[in-house]
């Protein structure tokens, strides 16, 4: 089905464009007197809303060890197989008997979907509310282990950006 | 024969076969734990029952047998028997089994190795309820190590008894044992008498649960991670039928493939956990030249000009023959290679034979199972295809005074004798196909990496007769060449031959042709389970 487009005549009016600027001025100048919603990032960091799934992070329990199991639920649940664990038994005498001795995830594969913080039968990953973790080589987004856990040490008290700006205030 | 009605399907069966045998057997399925086809039946887990038509009670299918009813007797006027395995009430039958059976279980699956592979977690999904009703706490005991690599966890047992009776039956040694009843029963062991003999290892593979393990596979990856290759033991020739499990070219464990024709549904511990030893090995990856007592690198191309140099060349004298040395621990398609090679290009000049082989005694256990004492997988393999072999060739070389030698060695890092060491020191030449570095290719002057067991691709031929296909697991390392390649390139070099099979089957068309005992086989025809060499079906 042909769509036919008729041209359109400009009429006087329209070719002075002084009332087509005006009518633009005026939306600018209507906002000028709104509240801001622009954020002055880096200096003013955005804080996520609950349930924002960000850079993963491995709990810990109290007495610190990791409470990942490596049973690789979430490597089998990640559709972006992006999750790499070598398990082993574990070094503890008490408690699990199993734990990741390796743990990767590659973050430039990884949706942010959450699958892996659904399949955790051990509340062990989970996904907190850091955003910004840009840098500028492919390697440094191949979290290890370590890493993980030290996400966990920065996240473990709540609300990351808030307390980030209190500090920095 | 009694006709059985099973729901909707009508099946004639032999009179006195279980009802769970009949419907395995016409892929009906039944959830069973205790009953394995080659143990005794006890009937003790409760899992499989089903309901019979005209019986009060419903009945453990596995110890439930179809007789021939009397004529006026007959459910209808003409089935023997009328079984119904999926009616409402033995639906809830099988809830209330397994609720019980997870009384005290754990159900830690996350850390437990048989998830993914485990009975109790397949059918708590299928046919169990969601929830339990207990309340108490659960009865927790710790592990314990029961000898000969296998560990229990005395939580996620559910007493079916299959180890204890495999113990008893198939490796009749009966280390295994009930302790206790009711809530304290447990599998155990004799202090004294831990776990010892060469089959222990299949109790991990028979539990349908968690419960025996491997210590070897402990903890090290997760089944589903893991690629299965159905492929043969190499370890002696009885060739039994094992499943590879492996990922990214490393091997994480071995268990047993069922196949009635040679092991049935076990293998030894030896082949179980051979894996480790073709890891432990030194391996050859490139073609190496000995050059004033060093090994040095050389290329493929350099290789082959070496061995046409020196043994392509006919030099007059005594020391013009060249001895060629098979091995049965190679395919038959290497081994016939080689014996083309030996007959067709070195003609005369060949004198062919294989080093002494190891030897051990062989053992049979009550179950009926059979560990040959001829260590090498392939021997008789290697007999159909090559005519005539000495099957210690040392006098024969001694008394030729041969001074070059081709050896396909075989990877068994065995001990030479004073004479062999002689006889090999005073050798002009002597090239060693090979994957490791054994004492006989420490001795050679140039070396050839052929591939690994595990790399290998080919058919074996076991003691009985049956030719089975050996698929390789893991990619050849290095520059490694498969070994029917390598000698099919020395035949083009040596005697200028233009051969040129890209693939393991077209040789095993070649043998088609040339060989009596592998007429009409073929890859595809030997599947997975092998053909044996007096089949009749062949013919046809
Ligand atoms: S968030 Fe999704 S994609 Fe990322 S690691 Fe988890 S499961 Fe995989
Ligand atoms: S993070 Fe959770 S799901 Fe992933 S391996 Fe560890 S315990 Fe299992
Ligand atoms: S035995 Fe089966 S159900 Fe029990 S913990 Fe292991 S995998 Fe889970
Ligand atoms: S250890 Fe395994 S095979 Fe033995 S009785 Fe328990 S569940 Fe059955
Ligand atoms: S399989 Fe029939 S009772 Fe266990």
């Amino acid at each position: 089905m042909a769509t036919i487009v008729k041209s359109y005549e400009p009429t006087f009016w329209d070719r002075l464009y002084i009332p087509a600027l005006v009518k633009g001025l005026m939306v600018t100048i209507r906002h000028i007197f709104k509240k801001k919603v622009t954020i002055q990032y880096p200096d003013e960091k955005h804080i996520p809303p609950e349930g924002y799934r960000g850079l993963h992070r491995l709990n810990k329990f109290d007495d610190g060890r990791i409470k990942c199991v490596a049973c690789e639920m979430c490597a089998a649940a990640c559709p972006s197989h992006c999750i790499h664990i070598v398990p082993d038994a574990s070094p503890w005498e008490e408690g699990k008997e199993r734990y990741p001795v390796r743990f990767d995830i590659d973050l430039l594969r990884c949706i942010y979907c959450g699958f892996c913080e659904m399949a955790c039968p051990e509340e062990a990953i989970e996904l907190t509310e850091i955003y910004d973790f840009a840098d500028y080589t492919r390697e440094s987004f191949l979290i290890d282990k370590d890493g993980l856990l030290e996400v966990y040490e920065m996240t473990k008290d709540e609300n990351f950006y808030l307390r980030e700006k209190e500090n920095a205030a | 024969m009694p006709l059985l009605k099973i729901d909707d399907r009508e099946i004639e069966v032999a009179a006195g076969t279980t009802v769970l045998d009949a419907a395995l057997a016409n892929d009906i399925e039944i959830p069973h734990y205790c009953y394995h086809p080659v143990l005794e039946i006890v009937g003790s887990c409760r899992m499989c029952m089903v309901e019979i038509e005209g019986m009060p009670k419903l009945q453990v299918s596995c110890n439930t047998r179809i007789g021939n009813a009397l004529p006026d007797r007959k459910v209808d006027g003409m089935y023997d028997m009328v079984v119904s395995t999926k009616s409402d009430i033995v639906k809830r039958a099988r809830e209330n089994t397994l609720e019980f059976l997870l009384l005290n279980h754990p159900l830690d699956c996350p850390v437990c190795d048989q998830a993914g592979e485990c009975f109790l977690q397949d059918y708590s999904f299928r046919y169990g309820r969601a929830h339990s009703r207990f309340e108490d706490e659960k009865r927790v005991r710790p592990a314990e190590d029961l000898g000969a690599g296998v560990v229990i966890n005395q939580n996620r047992c559910i007493m079916c008894t299959r180890c204890v009776r495999f113990t008893r039956e198939i490796s009749g040694t009966g280390e295994l044992f009930v302790q206790q009843r009711g809530n304290s029963t447990k599998i155990s062991i004799l202090e004294d008498k831990p776990l010892d003999n060469l089959l222990a290892g299949n109790v991990t593979d028979i539990c349908p649960v968690g419960a025996l393990l491997s210590k070897d596979y402990i903890h090290r990856n997760r089944i589903w991670n893991l690629d299965r290759q159905p492929s043969v033991c190499q370890e002696c020739s009885v060739g039994c039928n094992v499943d590879i499990y492996h990922k990214n070219g490393k091997v994480f464990r071995t268990s047993a493939r069922e196949n009635l024709d040679v092991n049935g549904y076990f293998i030894c511990d030896t082949g179980r956990y051979s894996y480790h030893d073709y890891e432990a090995v030194e391996r050859v990856t490139s073609p190496m030249i000995r050059k004033d007592k060093k090994w040095q690198k050389i290329s493929w191309d350099g290789a082959f000009k070496e061995i046409f140099e020196k043994l392509g060349r006919k030099k007059e004298g005594d020391s013009n023959n060249v001895a060629g040395i098979f091995s049965p621990f190679h395919t038959s398609e290497a081994n016939f290679m080689f014996a083309r090679l030996m007959q067709n290009v070195f003609k005369e000049r060949a004198v062919i034979g294989t080093l002494p082989l190891p030897k051990e005694e062989e053992k049979k256990f009550p179950g009926g199972f059979r560990i040959s004492g001829d260590c090498s997988p392939n021997w008789r393999g290697l007999t159909e295809v090559s005519s005539y072999i000495y099957e210690d060739i040392f006098n024969e070389l001694k008394k030729q005074k041969i001074k070059l030698m081709y050896a396909l060695d075989d990877g068994v890092n065995r001990e030479l004798t004073q004479e062999w060491k002689d006889l090999l020191r005073n050798l002009d030449f002597l090239v060693v196909q090979t994957y490791a570095m054994t004492p006989l290719a420490e001795r050679a002057h140039l070396l050839l990496p052929g591939a690994a067991p595990l790399e290998r691709e080919g058919t074996l031929m076991n003691d009985s007769g049956r030719i089975q296909w050996l698929r390789p697991v893991i990619p050849l390392k290095g520059s490694s060449r498969p070994d029917w390649k390598i000698v099919m390139e020395v035949m083009n070099t040596v005697g200028k031959r233009e051969l040129d099979y890209s693939h393991v089957n077209e040789v095993l068309a070649e043998m088609n042709e040339r060989i009596p005992a592998y007429e009409g086989v073929t890859f595809f025809k030997l599947g997975e389970s092998g053909m044996s060499i007096n089949e009749e079906a062949r013919e046809s």
